[in-house]
């Protein structure tokens, strides 16, 4: 992990960053560079300076400030020295590196008829750590199957961001087409074909098109592509059974998503919301959850430096599964309290 | 043996003005070259988007040297050595380039510039970069033809002239 976001550093920063990496590799989370501002590191126990000598401090005027040219270096190295080449991410604002880490840049935006064409004068990089957790979803596949079908409901993941909404969406993509389905009856059900509509290039974290994350051995991904296109393109061209798309939103999301349903299509998708009162909020989805679109919906939450949480719920707002640290006393955040107007009934009878 | 070394003088004489015309004659031809090869490689930025190692390996391969060697030269450090800065390494290839060429300094000073801002922007920006610097090339084709015009005969019968003096002088 450490070496592919090393060589993306110049010399001057090479030699700073080097010698710290088996310390912190394992609690890294983030490296901060900013032009002529302390160099910063972000560990799963809070934020943390370098000092030119590669020692870490909590005071900033010790720390480290990256020249300009520092920066420049380091933009010349994640475009391979060809920034014209890179103008679909740099109007974007991330590039997406070999291991799927993501570097999210801020400069000055060109702006062209009011809205950003690309971002110049590049001073602010954000190495964020992509670490795939294979298996994330795995306890929780048995209460998302539909046995009937021999495949798995449509699924809503609801968390907030940095909760591990894309972690489990990953996790679960593979799961489903590798067919490593839970040692039941379903054991021997085939694997599944599936298509990722990978917009945010965060699900499979495409390199020159080929993920860079497993998602499985029959899965189609369609990198960069806007979701509710990419959905009706690979439904058209790639045939799969089961669609996942990260973060829906837009309304044309929401159509898309009815258009693969009533293609026979399983969808998993994923919602910013710390449940389903918070998505409910957003027109697209609640129409979506009004219609009861989706039979499942799970909510995740990870306390720092502690394992992934959380539980799956059907339409009734019925609790199916739950981690064992989940709040037992946790409807309000999940999705019951106030799932859809048409469930309000089931309220009652919520929570075991 | 005071003629072998009229002959001499005089052989050596005449080739060194051969030479010199012969500079002044190659000079515009280089500078057509350099000018080719910009519009290559803005025709790989801007229309393939094609990064830049790969750019300029392609552009390379149809170039006449020592055009070729440079661009091949920084095409592999980048590859090699890609912390380098393109703006070091263009400099240094194209130093060595015109060590071994006909080239001046003002077409250096427009080909090095290039080289502080290839890369690091969008296609728009490139084109624009790689156009100006064509325009700067193209200026300097003019003077080069001029200078060829004017000196390249000159130089080729001043030589044997000022061989013939020395030997007149001599006897």
């Amino acid at each position: 992990m450490p070496e592919a976001i090393v060589s993306f550093m110049p010399a001057t920063l090479q030699r700073i960053l080097r010698p710290l990496w088996p310390e912190i590799g394992a609690e890294l989370e983030e490296v901060r560079v900013r032009a002529e501002r302390p160099l910063e590191l972000r560990l799963a126990g809070g934020s943390r300076y370098v000092d030119a000598a590669g020692r870490m401090t909590a005071q900033p005027h010790e720390a480290y400030k990256p020249t300009r040219a520092d920066c420049a270096a380091v933009l010349e190295l994640l475009t391979n020295h060809s920034a014209y080449s890179y103008e679909a991410e740099l109007k974007l604002g991330y590039i997406t590196i070999p291991g799927g880490h993501r570097v999210g840049l801020a400069g000055r935006a060109v702006l062209e008829g009011g809205s950003v064409r690309l971002i110049r004068d590049i001073h602010c990089f954000n190495f964020r750590i992509a670490r795939e957790v294979v298996g994330a979803a795995k306890p929780y596949l048995p209460s998302l199957l539909d046995s009937g079908e021999r495949t798995v409901h449509h699924t809503l993941i609801v968390s907030p961001p940095q909760h591990g909404k894309t972690t489990f969406a990953r996790d679960l993509a593979r799961l489903l087409s590798a067919g490593e389905w839970p040692a039941t009856s379903s054991a021997a059900w085939p694997g599944l074909k599936v298509g990722v509509v990978d917009e945010r290039s965060e699900l499979a974290a495409c390199v020159q098109g080929v993920p860079r994350f497993d998602l499985g051995p029959r899965t189609d991904v369609f990198d960069g592509c806007p979701k509710a296109e990419g959905m009706m393109m690979l439904i058209r061209s790639m045939s799969p059974q089961v669609l996942v798309a990260d973060e829906l939103g837009r309304p044309e999301d929401a159509a898309a998503v009815r258009e693969a349903i009533h293609a026979g299509i399983r969808v998993v998708a994923t919602a910013h919301g710390t449940g389903a009162d918070d998505v409910r909020r957003r027109p697209a989805l609640r129409e979506l959850l009004g219609e009861g679109a989706f039979r499942r919906i799970v909510t995740l939450r990870r306390e720092p430096g502690k394992s992934l949480q959380g539980a799956v719920w059907d339409e009734q707002s019925r609790r199916l599964y739950a981690t064992a640290a989940w709040p037992a006393a946790a409807t309000a955040t999940g999705v019951p309290a106030a799932y859809a107007p048409a469930h309000a009934a089931a309220k009652g009878a919520a929570p075991p | 043996m005071k003629l072998f070394g009229a002959v001499i003088v005089l052989l050596a004489a005449t080739l060194f003005g051969f030479i010199q015309a012969l500079q002044y004659a190659r000079r515009p031809r280089q500078i057509r070259e350099l000018l080719s090869v910009l519009q290559r490689l803005e025709t790989e930025i801007v229309y393939g988007s094609t990064p830049l190692p790969a750019a300029l390996a392609g552009v390379a391969a149809g170039a006449a040297e020592p055009i070729a060697s440079l661009l091949r030269t920084v095409a592999e450090g980048l590859v090699r050595r890609p912390e380098t800065p393109l703006r070091e390494m263009w400099r240094l290839a194209a130093e060595q380039a015109w060590r071994r060429s006909a080239l001046k300094l003002p077409e250096f000073e427009a080909f090095a510039r290039l080289g502080t801002t290839l890369g690091l922007s969008d296609r728009a920006d490139q084109a624009k970069h790689l156009r100006l610097a064509a325009a700067q090339l193209a200026a300097e084709q003019e003077t080069a033809r001029d200078e060829q015009k004017r000196y390249e005969t000159m130089w080729r019968s001043l030589g044997v002239l000022v061989g013939a003096l020395i030997v007149i002088l001599m006897y």
